[in-house]
C-alpha cells in the first residue's frame, strides 16, 4: 500500500468510532445525571460547540476573532424570530437557518478583514461585538417582551431529551470540522496562519482561505446560539455580551480549541470554573479573572495543554523509518534516451521593470525559458534575483513589462492564479507550515494533480521524510527540499527555485544536483534555478542568466556566459577565481 | 446639530487621546493596546474609591493616575519580558487578556454598577452663538492636542525620541549599541498609562461610568487611530475629534438611537477598505 493513503482509511473508522462512543456517553449522561447538573452539562456542550468554531479561526487559521458570541447571538435571534412567526419546518430547520445567517454575517464582516493581517481583524471583531451588544440590549430578542417560549422538537422537548439533542449537534459539528480540517480547506487554513505567500504559491487563494475559516466558524457559532436559545427557552442579551466573547477567545487559546477534544474540555471548564466559584461563595467574576490570567500565560508560553499532550503522544510513537536520503544515488531516469530536447518557448519575460520608490530594483529585464530547459540565474547579493522571482510569480507589482506563460499574459493575474496556471516557485525563507505533515503539505501544494502513489514516488525521489512525518520535526534545509518535491507534485510547467540548496551539506548539494538534472525528463517541468553554488549551477544548468544591479548582464549557454570578463568581474569579484 | 457636535467634542477628545496612545504604542512597542482605555478606567475607579475613604480629591486623583501607570507598566513588562520577538498579533493578544482581566477585577473591587464621580471641571466654559461649551470639552480638546504635539516633538526632535524610534525599528541593534531597550519600552507603557488615566478621570463624570463602557472606549479610539494607520499622530487626533462630533450630532436624532452605536464599526470598516484598496504582500509572511 502507498505511504500517503495508508493512514486515511483507519482515520475514517477512528472518526466514526469516536462519534458513536461520544453519542453513547451522551446517552448515559442523559440517563443518569440529575436535573440541575444536566442543565449545566447542556451549557457545557453548547460552549464546546462555540469553541470548536472558534478553534477554526484562532487555532487553525491563526486570526484573532473577538466576536464569537455575536455570531451565536445572530443564530439565537433567527431561531427566536422564526419561532415567534411560527415559521414552517420547526426548530431543527430554524437552527440550520440560524447557521446560514451567522455564516452570511461572518462573510460580510470578513470581507473588509480579507487583506488584514492579524490585528485589524481583532479591531473589527471587537467593534462588531460591542455594537451588537448595545443593539441587542436596546432591541431585545424577538418574542422576549411577550415571553414566547421556543418550541423544541419532539422527542427532544424535555431537558433530558434536549441534552441528547445538543450532544448529537456536538458530534455532528465535531465530525464535520474534523473532516474539513483534515482536507484541503484545513491545510489552507494552517498554511495561511504560517505564511500568506506560501499559501498563494500552493495555488490556494488567501482570501478564500481566510473567508472560509471565518464563515465556517461563524456558522458553528450560530448553531451554538440557536441551541442556547432552545435550552433556555428564550434568548437574553447577557448571554452574548462582548465580555463573554473575550473570555471565550482566551479560553480557546488556553486549551488549544483547534483540537476537538480540547474544545470539549474547554466547554467543560467554561461552566465548571464559575460553578466551583459559586459553590465556595466566591464572586463569579473571579472566573473571568482566571481566564484572563490563564490567557496571558498561554499567549506568552506559545503553547496549550492540548498541543503538549499531542506532542507527548507523537514522541512516544516510533518515528517513521526514513527509507531514502538525498545522498543516495538517484534512481535512473525513466527514459534511457537521456534528457529530452529543448522545446518551444514556455516562459517569456519582456522588458520587466520593478521600482521601489526611486530605486530601480529591476530594469528592463527580458529573457525566454523553453520547455525542458534548466536555466541558472546568478548574480551578486542584491542584484535583484529574488525580486525577479517575486515579480514573475506575482508578489511585486510591475512598473512595466510582461510575463507570459505559454503565450498567455500573466501580468494581471494574482499569484495563486499563476500557480494554478503551472508557474510554481519555492522560497529562500522557510514558508513551509510546521503544523502540517509532509504528506498533507505535499497533497495541499499538489492540489490533486498527482495520485498518492505519484506523491510517494516524488518524495522518495528527493529523499524526503515519510509522508506521516510532521514538518515541525524536519530540519529547515530538508523542509526546503520537501517544498521542491511538493511543488513538482503539482505538475507545473515551470518551477522557479530560490536557492534550494541553502542549509544542505556538500553531499546533499551533489545529490540535489543529480536529481534536478532529471526534472525535465521525469516531471516535464522547466526550471529556473537561483543558486550561489557555482558547482551546482555548472552541473545542472544548460544556460545562464546573470543579473547585476537590476539589469541583465549576460545570458546564453553556460560556458560562454561564465567565461565573459564582465560576468567574472561582477559576480566573482576581481580576486576570486572561477 | 451644532449643539450636538460641540457636545460630542468632549468625548471626541477622549477618543483622540486614546487614539494617540494607541498610535504611540503601535509604533514604539509594536502593540495595539486593547486595554488602553481599561487602564485609565482602573486609575479613575481607584481615585473614586480613595475619595470614598475620605481622602482629599487631588491626592486621590494623583494616586489613581499612579495606579493607571503601574497597571500599564505591568502589562508592558509581561510583553517585553516574554514576547520580545513575537509578532504584533501575539503581543496585542496579551492586551485582549488584560482588557478582560481589568474589567473583571474592577467588577470585584468596585462593583458592577456605574461609579459616581464628583465632576472635576464643573459647568460651562463659554458660549458660542447660543451653544454652551463645557469646561470638560475645552480641557479634553486641549489635552488631546497637547499630547499629540508633545509626542510628535519628543519623537522627532529629541535624543530620547531617536532612541525610542531605534528600539521600535531595530530592537536588537538598539540593544547592541547600548540603548536600554526594556527600560525605554516600559517607560513608553508608563507614559501612555499616565495619559489614558488623566483622560478617563477628566471625562468619566460626564459619561455612563461603568467599567465595560469606559473600557470599550478603545473601539472608537481605534477607529480614529486607523485613520492614521496607527502611524500618524495628526490623523489620529483629527479622527478622534471628528468621530466624537459625528456621534454627538447623531445623538440629536432619536431615530438614530440604534444606528449610533454602529458608527465606529462602520468607520473602522471604511478606513480599512480605503487603506488596503491595493493588495500588498507582506515581505515577512
Amino acid at each position: 500500500m502507498s505511504r500517503a493513503s495508508r493512514r486515511t482509511i483507519p482515520r475514517l473508522w477512528l472518526r466514526s468510532g469516536i462519534a458513536v462512543i461520544g453519542l453513547a456517553v451522551g446517552g448515559v449522561i442523559a440517563a443518569v445525571l440529575p436535573g440541575y447538573l444536566l442543565y449545566i452539562a447542556t451549557t457545557a456542550i453548547v460552549a464546546s460547540i462555540a469553541l470548536i468554531g472558534l478553534g477554526v479561526v484562532t487555532g487553525t487559521a491563526g486570526m484573532i476573532a473577538l466576536c464569537q458570541l455575536s455570531f451565536a447571538a445572530i443564530g439565537a435571534w433567527v431561531v427566536s424570530w422564526l419561532n415567534l412567526i411560527h415559521a414552517p419546518g420547526g426548530y431543527i430547520v430554524w437552527l440550520l437557518l440560524g447557521c446560514v445567517a451567522s455564516a452570511a454575517s461572518g462573510l460580510l464582516l470578513g470581507i473588509p478583514a480579507l487583506r488584514l493581517r492579524g490585528i485589524n481583524l481583532a479591531v473589527i471583531t471587537l467593534g462588531f461585538a460591542a455594537a451588537l451588544d448595545l443593539t441587542l440590549v436596546k432591541l431585545q430578542f424577538p418574542g422576549a417582551d411577550q415571553g414566547t417560549k421556543i418550541q423544541r422538537p419532539w422527542p427532544f422537548d424535555d431537558d433530558r431529551g434536549f441534552f441528547l439533542f445538543a450532544v448529537i449537534a456536538l458530534v455532528v459539528a465535531a465530525v464535520v470540522v474534523s473532516i474539513v480540517q483534515a482536507g484541503r480547506w484545513g491545510s489552507a487554513w494552517r498554511s495561511v496562519a504560517f505564511s500568506e505567500r506560501g499559501t498563494a504559491t500552493a495555488g490556494a487563494s488567501v482570501r478564500f482561505a481566510k473567508l472560509s475559516a471565518f464563515a465556517v466558524s461563524a456558522a458553528i457559532s450560530g448553531l451554538a446560539g440557536g441551541l442556547l436559545a432552545g435550552q433556555v427557552g428564550m434568548a437574553f442579551p447577557t448571554s452574548f455580551a462582548a465580555l463573554q466573547s473575550l473570555a471565550l477567545y482566551l479560553l480557546s487559546i488556553v486549551v488549544g480549541a483547534h483540537l476537538i477534544e480540547m474544545a470539549i474540555f474547554g466547554g467543560i471548564l467554561w461552566v465548571l470554573i464559575p460553578e466551583i466559584f459559586k459553590r465556595f461563595g466566591i464572586s463569579q467574576d473571579w472566573g473571568l479573572v482566571l481566564f484572563g490570567v490563564l490567557g496571558i500565560q498561554a499567549i506568552t508560553s506559545k503553547t496549550s495543554p492540548g498541543q503538549l499532550l499531542r506532542n507527548a503522544i507523537a514522541r512516544r510513537r516510533p518515528t517513521p523509518e526514513c527509507t531514502s536520503s538525498l545522498t543516495d544515488a538517484p534512481p535512473q531516469p525513466p527514459d534511457t534516451a537521456g534528457t529530452p530536447a529543448v522545446g518551444a518557448a514556455l516562459l517569456e519575460v519582456s522588458a520587466l521593470s520593478v521600482t521601489y520608490g526611486e530605486l530601480k530594483a529591476l530594469d528592463h529585464v527580458g529573457f525566454t525559458i523553453h520547455e525542458n530547459e534548466i536555466v541558472g540565474l546568478i548574480g551578486p547579493n542584491g542584484a535583484g534575483k529574488s525580486t525577479l522571482v517575486d515579480a514573475i510569480s506575482g508578489f511585486v507589482p510591475l512598473q512595466s513589462g510582461d510575463v507570459r506563460l505559454q503565450g498567455r499574459s500573466l501580468r494581471r493575474s494574482a499569484p495563486h492564479v499563476r500557480a494554478r496556471a503551472g508557474l510554481r516557485r519555492t522560497y529562500q525563507q522557510d514558508r513551509v507550515p510546521p503544523t502540517l505533515t509532509v504528506g498533507a503539505f505535499t497533497k495541499f501544494v499538489g492540489g490533486g494533480a498527482s495520485t498518492p502513489h505519484e506523491i510517494d514516488e516524488i518524495l522518495d525521489f528527493f529523499g524526503c521524510p515519510d509522508a506521516g512525518t510532521p514538518l515541525a520535526s524536519v530540519d529547515v534545509g530538508r523542509r526546503r527540499i520537501v517544498e521542491v518535491a511538493a511543488q513538482l507534485s503539482a505538475k507545473p510547467n515551470i518551477l522557479l527555485l530560490d536557492e534550494p540548496a541553502a542549509g544542505l551539506s556538500h553531499e546533499e548539494h551533489e545529490g540535489l544536483a543529480l536529481r534536478l538534472v532529471q526534472v525535465p525528463a521525469r516531471f516535464g517541468a522547466s526550471v529556473l534555478l537561483i543558486e550561489h553554488d557555482l558547482n551546482l549551477v555548472r552541473s545542472v544548468c544548460t544556460s545562464l542568466l546573470v543579473l547585476d544591479f537590476g539589469t541583465l548582464l549576460a545570458s546564453g549557454p553556460q560556458e560562454q556566459v561564465l567565461s565573459r570578463p564582465e560576468v567574472k568581474k561582477a559576480y566573482m569579484g576581481e580576486t576570486e577565481m572561477l | 446639530m451644532l449643539q450636538g457636535a460641540l457636545a460630542g467634542l468632549a468625548i471626541g477628545g477622549v477618543y483622540a487621546v486614546i487614539a494617540v496612545c494607541l498610535t504611540i504604542t503601535a509604533q514604539l512597542v509594536r502593540v495595539v493596546n486593547f486595554a488602553q482605555a481599561a487602564i485609565g478606567m482602573i486609575g479613575a475607579f481607584f481615585a473614586v474609591s480613595m475619595v470614598g475613604t475620605g481622602l482629599a480629591q487631588p491626592i486621590a486623583i494623583v494616586l489613581g493616575i499612579v495606579v493607571g501607570c503601574l497597571v500599564s507598566a505591568a502589562i508592558g513588562w509581561v510583553i517585553t519580558t516574554w514576547l520580545a520577538d513575537a509578532t504584533t498579533s501575539a503581543r496585542s493578544a496579551v492586551t485582549v487578556a488584560a482588557l478582560l482581566l481589568l474589567i473583571s477585577l474592577s467588577f470585584i473591587a468596585f462593583g458592577t454598577r456605574p461609579q459616581s464621580f464628583r465632576p472635576l471641571l464643573p459647568g460651562p466654559a463659554f458660549t458660542i452663538g447660543g451653544v454652551v461649551v463645557t469646561q470638560v470639552t475645552v480641557a479634553m480638546v486641549i489635552l488631546a492636542v497637547v499630547v499629540a504635539i508633545a509626542a510628535k516633538l519628543v519623537l522627532s526632535k529629541t535624543r530620547l525620541g531617536t532612541k525610542l524610534r531605534a528600539i521600535a525599528d531595530r530592537p536588537v541593534t538598539a540593544e547592541m549599541i547600548g540603548i536600554p531597550v526594556r527600560a525605554l519600552s516600559i517607560s513608553v507603557w508608563l507614559a501612555t498609562g499616565l495619559i489614558a488615566s488623566v483622560a478617563i478621570i477628566v471625562i468619566a463624570p460626564t459619561q455612563s461610568a461603568d467599567a465595560t463602557s469606559l473600557s470599550l472606549l478603545v473601539i472608537p479610539a481605534s477607529a480614529a487611530a486607523l485613520l492614521g494607520r496607527f502611524a500618524r499622530l495628526d490623523l489620529a487626533l483629527i479622527g478622534g475629534l471628528g468621530l466624537g462630533m459625528i456621534q454627538g450630532a447623531a445623538a440629536q436624532f432619536a431615530e438614530l438611537n440604534v444606528l449610533r452605536d454602529w458608527i465606529p464599526l462602520v468607520l473602522i470598516v471604511a478606513f480599512l477598505l480605503w487603506n488596503q484598496r491595493k493588495e500588498a504582500w507582506d515581505v515577512a509572511r
